[in-house]
C-alpha cells in the first residue's frame, strides 16, 4: 500500500517536472499569436499580427543575417579542423592521447563569458576591430569542440578490420579514409555541424563581448528589443527560432541520438 | 603504393608505420585543431590573466612589465565585492543542489520509461539546451510576470488578490539557471544509471524496501560518479552565467558576471575586470577541486572497508 502510494508520487513528481522544462517555451508559442500588444497567456484572440511585425523589425532582419553568416562561416571553417583533429586522435598511439581529449575540450569547459572577454581583449591588442572577423573567430571556437566529439564517438564504433579489409584489396590509407571511414562516419560529422552551429546561431555569451554596431547578431538584438519593449514580436521571431531549432533537432536525433551528444559514451 | 605487397595480416607496427608515413604522423593531423585551440583560448586566457596584475588604466589593454595586485588589494578589501562574491557562490550553490535533487528523480523516471518513450523524454529534458538564452528567459518573463501566467492563476483562482512579485529577484535567477542546466545533470546521471543492473532495485523490493529506499540509499550511491560530474558542470557554469542573472535578475543583480561586464562595456577597467574574471575562476576551480578531492577520499575509504 505504502509502496504503491510512493510510486504514485514519483510518477506525479515526474509529470511536474516536464511540465516545469517544456511550460516556458510553449508560453513563447502562445504568447505570440496574440492580437493584442500586452503579453497574455494564453491570448484572448489570437492572431499573426506580431509575425509581420517581427519579420518588418530592420533589426530583426539584420541580425538574423549577420547569424546566419556568422554560424555558416565558422561551421565551415570548423568543419575540417575538427575532422583532422579527431582523426588524428583516433590514430594516435600517444600516452598524452588522454591529455590531448581533455584539451579538445577546452572551449566548452572555458566559460563563453570568459572565452569573449580573453578575445576583445587579445583583438583588440592586436588591432583586430572588424566586428565580423572577431565574431567569426569566436564562433570557430564554439563549432570546434562538436565537431570534434562527434567525429571521435563515431570512429569509436568503427569496425577496425573494414581498414584492415580495404588494405588487404589494395586501397591505399588515404583511399581508405576517402572511401570507407568517410562514408560510415558522415552522420556523426553532420550532426556535429548541426548542433555546433544551432550553438553558433543562438551565443550569446561569446559574441556579447565581439559585436559592433554594424554587427549586432539575432539573439543581441533580441536581447536590447527586450530590455526596452516588451511586446508580442519577440515572442513571434523567438517562435520562428523554436521551429527551426526543433526540425534541426529531430534531424540529429535521428542522425546521431542526442544523449551521446551530451553525456558521451 | 605498390612497394606495399598485398599481405593478409601485416604485422600491427609495420601497419603503424605504414598509415603514419602516409599521412603524416597523428600529430600532424591534430595540429590546425591544436593551434586554434591555443591561439583562440590559452593564450586569450594567459594574456587577460597576465593584464589583471597590470595597473588599472582604463581604455588600455596592452601589456608592460610593471606588475602589480592593485586590483586584487582592490577587490578584497573591500567589503561590497566580497557580498557580490559571497552572493554569486550562494546563488550558484542553490543552483546546483536543486539541480542535482531534480536531476537524479527525473534520470530516475527516465530510466524506468520504457524504450518507446524514451527518445521523446530526453528530447524534452535537453529542449531548454537547444533554444536560445534569451528565448528562455523571454519564456520566463511571461511566465512569471506580475501579469504573467503563474499570476493570472493565482488571481483568478482567488488565492492571491496582489500579483506576487517573481520576475528580478535571486528566486527567478534560481529558476532560470535550474531551468537550462537540469539536462547536464540529469544526462550524465541517466548515462551512469543505464550501468546498474536492474535486478538490484527488485532485489531490494523483494527484500521488502520501499521506493525511497531504493532511490536513497539503493540507486543514488550506484551514480554518484554521474551526479559528481553533473555538479560539477552546473556549478561551474551557474558561476559565469550572465544572461539570465542580467535579464530576469534585474538591472543591479549584483553578481559576479554582471560586475565583469560593467568593467568591460561600462567602465572600461580592463585590469579590474580580468582580475574580476581570474577571481571568479579560481573560486569555480577551487569548488570543483575540492568536490572532486573529497569524492575520490571517500571512495577510496568505501573500497579499503571491505
Amino acid at each position: 500500500m505504502m509502496a504503491a502510494i510512493q510510486k504514485r508520487a514519483f510518477w506525479v513528481w515526474s509529470a511536474f517536472l516536464y511540465i516545469f522544462i517544456v511550460t516556458p517555451l510553449i508560453c513563447v508559442v502562445l504568447a505570440s499569436f496574440n492580437q493584442e500588444s500586452v503579453q497574455s497567456v494564453p491570448p484572448l484572440q489570437w492572431s499573426l499580427r506580431w509575425y509581420g511585425e517581427a519579420i518588418r523589425n530592420p533589426n530583426f532582419v539584420r541580425g538574423a543575417l549577420t547569424s546566419l553568416v556568422v554560424a555558416t562561416v565558422a561551421t565551415i571553417i570548423a568543419t575540417p579542423i575538427g575532422m583532422l583533429g579527431a582523426f588524428g586522435l583516433w590514430k594516435s598511439k600517444s600516452r598524452y592521447k588522454a591529455a590531448m581529449d581533455a584539451f579538445f575540450a577546452l572551449p566548452i569547459v572555458v566559460p563563453g563569458l570568459v572565452t569573449g572577454i580573453s578575445l576583445l581583449i587579445v583583438l583588440t591588442a592586436a588591432d583586430q576591430s572588424a566586428g565580423n572577423v572577431k565574431l567569426i573567430c569566436g564562433h570557430v571556437l564554439i563549432v570546434l569542440p562538436y565537431v570534434i566529439r562527434t567525429t571521435l564517438a563515431s570512429l569509436a564504433q568503427f569496425n577496425p578490420s573494414l581498414w584492415e579489409a580495404a588494405e588487404t584489396l589494395g586501397a591505399s590509407p588515404l583511399q581508405v579514409l576517402w572511401k570507407i571511414v568517410l562514408p560510415i562516419i558522415r552522420p556523426g560529422i553532420v550532426a556535429g555541424m548541426v548542433f555546433g552551429f544551432i550553438l553558433s546561431f543562438d551565443d550569446v555569451n561569446i559574441s556579447l563581448f565581439l559585436v559592433d554596431a554594424r554587427t549586432i547578431t539575432l539573439p543581441i538584438s533580441i536581447m536590447s528589443y527586450l530590455q526596452f519593449s516588451f511586446d508580442p514580436s519577440v515572442a513571434a521571431i523567438s517562435t520562428i527560432l523554436i521551429g527551426i531549432t526543433f526540425v534541426s533537432t529531430l534531424l540529429l536525433e535521428r542522425l546521431f541520438g542526442l544523449k551521446r551528444l551530451f553525456a558521451g559514451g | 603504393m605498390t612497394m606495399y605487397p598485398l599481405q593478409a595480416a601485416a604485422p600491427e607496427r609495420r601497419r603503424a608505420v605504414r598509415i603514419s608515413s602516409a599521412f603524416g604522423t597523428s600529430a600532424l593531423l591534430t595540429m590546425p585543431a591544436c593551434i586554434v585551440i591555443a591561439a583562440g583560448v590559452v593564450l586569450p586566457l594567459a594574456y587577460m590573466l597576465i593584464l589583471s596584475i597590470q595597473t588599472p588604466d582604463p581604455g588600455e589593454a596592452t601589456l608592460t612589465t610593471n606588475f602589480t595586485a592593485t586590483s586584487y588589494v582592490k577587490f578584497f578589501t573591500s567589503p561590497f565585492y566580497w557580498s557580490v562574491l559571497l552572493k554569486t557562490i550562494w546563488v550558484a550553490s542553490v543552483t546546483t543542489a536543486v539541480c542535482a535533487f531534480l536531476g537524479f528523480t527525473l534520470a530516475v523516471s527516465i530510466w524506468l520509461t520504457s524504450p518507446r518513450w524514451r527518445g521523446l523524454c530526453v528530447l524534452a529534458v535537453i529542449s531548454p539546451l537547444l533554444v536560445s538564452i534569451v528565448t528562455r528567459a523571454f519564456g520566463w518573463m511571461v511566465v512569471l510576470g506580475d501579469y504573467g501566467l503563474i499570476n493570472n492563476l493565482l488571481v483568478h483562482l482567488g488565492i492571491i488578490v496582489t500579483p506576487l512579485r517573481m520576475m528580478f529577484t535571486n528566486f527567478a535567477i534560481v529558476i532560470g539557471l535550474v531551468h537550462v542546466f537540469l539536462p547536464l545533470m540529469t544526462l550524465p546521471i541517466l548515462t551512469s544509471l543505464d550501468r546498474v543492473d536492474r535486478n538490484i532495485p527488485e532485489a531490494a523490493s523483494s527484500l521488502g524496501a520501499g521506493a525511497l529506499t531504493i532511490g536513497v540509499r539503493i540507486l543514488l550511491p550506484m551514480v554518484s560518479p554521474g551526479l559528481v560530474s553533473g555538479i560539477t558542470m552546473v556549478f561551474s557554469l551557474s558561476m559565469s552565467s550572465y544572461i539570465l542573472p542580467a535579464l530576469m535578475g534585474g538591472a543591479d543583480s549584483g553578481m559576479m558576471t554582471t560586475l565583469i561586464y560593467q568593467q568591460f562595456v561600462v567602465t572600461f577597467n580592463w585590469q579590474f575586470g580580468a582580475a574580476l574574471v581570474a577571481i571568479l575562476l579560481a573560486t569555480s576551480l577551487g569548488a570543483v577541486a575540492l568536490l572532486i578531492f573529497e569524492t575520490s577520499r571517500r571512495t577510496r575509504r568505501w573500497m579499503a572497508r571491505r
